[in-house]
């Protein structure tokens, strides 16, 4: 009998558990793209390419683990400049870590949904332009998170 | 049950399962099934009794050890990250470890405490999406949703330690990529007082749930004999009574300057399991806590590769904390010899072997995952108990497909 009651006990606690959080909910539910959550300083984004600074080594091309990167060549333009190709990058961030010249960064932009496959091969002229998410242009709201001893993960608003 | 022969601690399944014969009822589980997916398993019963467990792998074998052979050592790095995305740092630190081998570099203090980090960060990580998933296989939705929440916790941190949620690559030959952020050990210090805290949830909805003990006690049990002939890795060893543990068989990252335990449970049954991967997650915050205090200064990359650099860059790194590679890193000739490495991940051990042969691309790359040797596990745990004990002990094993087929 005391078995029984020590389990009724237990199962009136988990019980009570559930129902703790079904008042308190311990939501962490974005509303993407109505709202979106800003990126950590050093976020390994979309990459933007600084055609100035860039010396045409192809060190870029050469360490890129998923071919994403290449050196798009021209007749009066031999040693090429970098381009990306988003159907196949993994967001590793090797090629701005061995660039000598910091003419790579990555952005705090992570919004890869495109339209059509065409839009995702970035030749050098594209890829030297500031990315632009979709999200915030279209005027969501930021969000931060923030850790909680008692929630987790909140995301507080901007 | 009764047509179970045992002899000397072993269930010779396979032997006493009559192919053809009416009584067996064979059931194709897989290889789509709302589990964790990716396999198949050819299960034989009798009535509703299971006679015979046949895991069948490979659907998702991707010939990621063939495809290292053919690319610079270091495009390897975020190749074979992809075997156990959920704990992606530990499945690379053993790889990184053999490279640095053969490369007779040495990653400085700082970096072998980042490194160390993030493997507890990941194995806390790998933990509830383990448990998570052996809940939903109980049906039990609430811990499924709880555990997945909760490591959102830990891929934060991870995030802001190294700029991706999943897909880290953290540690490279030498060191590591990046250090730590600013006010990390304020953010990771309220996550682990968090987690603290719903640790004791835990186990009032599930761990102490009187439903889920009568579903996981003295369920697939694995004796510690049967444990260590099958040559089973990590928490399911452990659960069985043997304490092993490949951060205290081989020194590697910064563990043998950290006070830490190995839980072990005598029981050796789906709930010991459990349980022993809730006493590692209370390990591995005991863990960061200490690295968080006890972390030196100093470079995080090794003083070989920095050296390198051009004076401008090595500035930037040391401001910035964000490692820039050498223009070495494209094209590193491993030299020719033999390394092995072995780390312990959320799963248990995994190892490497890299072969070189002077080129820059590894002549030779093998890896024994820690999946891998226990999915044997179902074929000897799961005969003689009633079918619905199969996705308690299928949950309680942490099996992770992709992992076991590369």
């Amino acid at each position: 009998m005391s078995r029984q009651l020590a389990s009724f006990k237990l199962h009136l606690r988990a019980v009570a558990t559930g129902l703790k959080y079904l008042f308190l909910p311990n939501r962490i539910t974005v509303y993407y793209p109505e709202e979106y959550i800003e990126l950590p300083e050093g976020y390994r984004g979309l990459i933007r390419y600084y055609p100035d600074r860039c010396i045409q080594c192809g060190l870029c091309a050469m360490i890129c683990p998923a071919s994403a990167m290449k050196m798009y060549r021209t007749k009066t333009d031999r040693k090429g400049r970098p381009g990306i190709n988003y159907q196949r990058c993994i967001f590793c961030g090797f090629c701005v870590d061995i660039c000598p010249q910091n003419a790579l960064e990555t952005t705090k932009v992570h919004d890869v949904a495109y339209k059509s496959l065409e839009e995702m091969i970035l030749p050098p002229e594209k890829f030297s332009q500031e990315p632009i998410s979709p999200a915030v242009a279209g005027g969501a709201r930021k969000l931060k998170p923030v850790f909680d001893e008692e929630r987790g993960l909140r995301h507080e608003r901007v | 049950m009764s047509t179970l022969s045992e002899q000397g601690g072993v269930i010779y399944s396979r032997l006493i399962a009559r192919e053809g014969d009416e009584s067996t009822y064979e059931l194709f589980i897989g290889p789509q099934h709302p589990a964790s997916g990716h396999m198949r398993f050819i299960v034989r019963l009798e009535g509703d009794v299971i006679v015979s467990v046949d895991p069948d792998i490979g659907y998702v074998h991707r010939t990621m050890e063939k495809l290292a052979e053919g690319r610079e050592v270091i495009k390897s790095i975020p190749l074979l990250e992809r075997m156990t995305i959920i704990d992606s740092h530990n499945v690379t630190l053993g790889l990184v470890r053999a490279i640095e081998k053969l490369l007779d570099v040495e990653p400085p203090p700082r970096a072998r405490y980042l490194r160390t980090l993030l493997s507890e960060i990941n194995r806390i990580a790998s933990h509830l999406y383990g448990m998570g998933i052996a809940g939903i296989m109980l049906n039990h939705s609430t811990m499924f949703m709880w555990a997945f929440g909760d490591r959102e916790v830990w891929l934060q941190l991870a995030e802001e330690l190294t700029g991706a949620r999943l897909t880290h690559t953290y540690s490279i030959p030498g060191g590591v990529r990046r250090d730590l952020p600013q006010g990390f050990a304020d953010k990771a210090e309220k996550a682990v007082r968090y987690m603290e805290r719903r640790l004791k949830d835990y186990m009032a909805v599930f761990f102490e749930n009187p439903q889920v003990r009568a579903r996981y006690e003295g369920v697939g049990v694995l004796k510690k004999s049967e444990a260590s002939r099958l040559g089973i890795v990590g928490p399911n060893l452990r659960a069985s009574g043997i304490k092993y543990d490949a951060r205290l068989a081989e020194d590697y990252a910064a563990y043998s300057e950290l006070e830490f335990e190995v839980p072990t449970h005598e029981e050796g049954d789906a709930m010991a399991r459990m349980l022993v991967r809730i006493e590692e997650i209370k390990q591995s915050m005991n863990i960061i806590r200490q690295i968080l205090r006890k972390i030196p200064d100093g470079s995080i990359l090794a003083d070989k590769y920095v050296r390198l650099l051009p004076p401008p860059l090595r500035e930037q790194v040391a401001k910035t904390g964000r490692v820039k590679f050498p223009g070495i890193f494209a094209t590193l000739k491993l030299p020719e010899g033999d390394a092995v490495s072995r780390v312990e991940m959320g799963h248990g051990e995994i190892f490497y072997h890299v072969t070189g042969n002077g080129s820059t691309k590894p002549y030779r790359l093998r890896v024994v995952t820690p999946s891998f040797r226990n999915v044997i596990l179902f074929r000897y745990l799961a005969p003689g108990h009633r079918f619905m004990d199969f996705p308690a002990i299928y949950g309680s094993l942490d099996y992770f497909p992709p992992e076991a087929d590369r």
